[in-house]
């Protein structure tokens, strides 16, 4: 899966957030807050990622478990595909 | 690794604190234009509808594009367009439909009599994350009578339905004057119907540039303020306006607003300035390029002189609203308090200290 082209990373005062792009407002009306980890994973699906690689490249960034960042990462990529952030 | 904010004015509120602390300049307003189809006897801003673009002295469509460009290099993430009633240009959507492809969060401000079924066809193809009409009352008798325009109060209503009927993100607000209070809670039950939230302020400032308002004689007296206050019917304040606020510098500074830390506005003519209210210091992006001006407004903000002696030692500060300003719109100057604004804060500290 990659991202969707229709929302714009936008940095407010250190705060990462991503915002809708033209008729994409109407159903995704809210800002979507991003944390360090969050913005990594979505700038690494500018290209074509499984939750595995998504995964492995956050644990070696965060030096953690990669079996637990996969759980995250997979929650995660459920949520911006419920909020149709994700193309497949 | 996300969050979608629960409530959403929180979350701008607390983004633009973290962008004053740094001097990003995330929230631009740009005033399309100060022409208005209606004719309000308490509105600060108005110039008659009669005019075009260019007489009206206001920056071309490309001009605003190219500002909105800057900006957004600059930092700008949020962007309200306002006027005047941006619908009067008949070049709104040159300027608007760009903007909704450039990442930014965009809010409209408007009258609503202008939205015609084609208006907001075009809205709804790529809606602004807020768009807030303005109700003068819940009557075509008392509304029309408030905008002094005959048919304003049928022609907004079928806007709203037109933006309803369409999914269009929206919001409903009033401006309480003498002649429309009575109206207030019908108004609400009038946005309870449509579905859409509704907020009420009345505290009203007086014209910038010194022309006629009658903003003193339309406004409540402090006391009826007051009294709507207290039972939370409405705020002196609209919201967006209470989210600049919010108290992000300093406590004690004459500006303790977002104004030119994380915010500013550019008039028609294409003027930065701190806020709608304040026209200072008139930096000129378009000629200087956008950080130059952006320094020039945070610049003038750092150097205002603190409030008054009387302010500073006063004990209903903590109630009082006054900011710079409130004080050049009711006294002339930066620093002295302003009385109508000294009535309201007693009155609130009186009630608090009454428990
Ligand atoms: S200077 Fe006053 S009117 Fe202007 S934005 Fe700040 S608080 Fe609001
Ligand atoms: S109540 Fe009047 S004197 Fe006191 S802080 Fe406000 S404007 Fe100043």
């Amino acid at each position: 899966m990659r991202r969707s082209q229709d929302f714009r990373l936008q940095r407010v005062g250190g705060q990462d957030l991503l915002v809708p792009l033209g008729p994409r407002v109407k159903d995704a009306n809210a800002l979507i807050v991003l944390n360090a980890a969050g913005r990594q994973v979505w700038e690494l699906l500018a290209e074509d990622r499984t939750a595995e690689e998504l995964a492995a490249a956050l644990a070696r960034r965060f030096e953690a478990d990669p079996a637990r960042v996969l759980a995250d990462v997979r929650s995660f990529l459920d949520d911006l595909g419920r909020k149709g952030l994700l193309e497949p | 690794m996300t969050g979608a904010a629960a409530d959403y004015g929180a979350l701008v509120r607390s983004l633009l604190r973290r962008a004053a602390a740094v001097r990003q300049p995330a929230h631009g307003t740009f005033e399309l234009t100060s022409r208005c189809d209606l004719a309000c006897r308490m509105c600060y801003i108005r110039r008659g509808a009669g005019e075009g673009t260019a007489d009206a002295g206001e920056l071309a469509a490309s001009d605003w594009l190219e500002l909105a460009r800057r900006a957004a290099e600059s930092g700008m993430v949020f962007l309200l367009l306002t006027g005047g009633e941006i619908f009067l240009r008949r070049d709104f959507f040159d300027i608007y439909e760009p903007l909704t492809r450039m990442g930014l969060v965009l809010a409209l401000y408007t009258n609503g009599t202008l939205i015609t079924p084609e208006v907001a066809d075009r809205l709804a193809r790529a809606p602004a994350s807020r768009t807030e009409i303005t109700l003068y009352g819940a009557t075509a008798a008392t509304a029309d009578a408030v905008t002094a325009t005959p048919g304003s109060f049928a022609a907004a209503t079928a806007g709203i339905e037109a933006l309803v009927s369409r999914g269009v993100p929206l919001a409903l607000k009033t401006t309480l004057t003498r002649r429309n209070a009575h109206e207030l809670e019908a108004m609400r039950r009038m946005a309870g119907e449509w579905g859409v939230p509704f907020s009420a302020s009345w505290l009203l400032a007086r014209r910038p540039d010194g022309g006629p308002s009658s903003a003193e004689e339309c406004r409540l007296s402090a006391a009826e303020g007051l009294a709507l206050e207290s039972e939370d019917r409405a705020s002196a304040d609209d919201g967006t306006e209470r989210a600049l606020r919010e108290a992000g510098a300093a406590a004690g500074e004459n500006f303790y607003c977002r104004a030119g830390r994380a915010a500013f506005v550019v008039n028609p003519a294409g003027e930065m300035n701190v806020c709608s209210l304040l026209a200072e210091p008139a930096a000129r992006p378009l000629q200087t390029g956008f950080a130059e001006a952006w320094a020039r407004v945070t610049g003038y903000v750092e150097a205002a002189p603190p409030a008054s002696a009387e302010c500073r030692a006063c004990d209903a500060r903590a109630d009082c609203g006054r900011c710079p300003a409130w004080s050049m719109l009711e006294t002339g100057t930066l620093t002295e308090p302003a009385p109508y604004l000294c009535e309201i804060a007693r009155g609130r500290r009186d009630r608090r200290r009454r428990g």
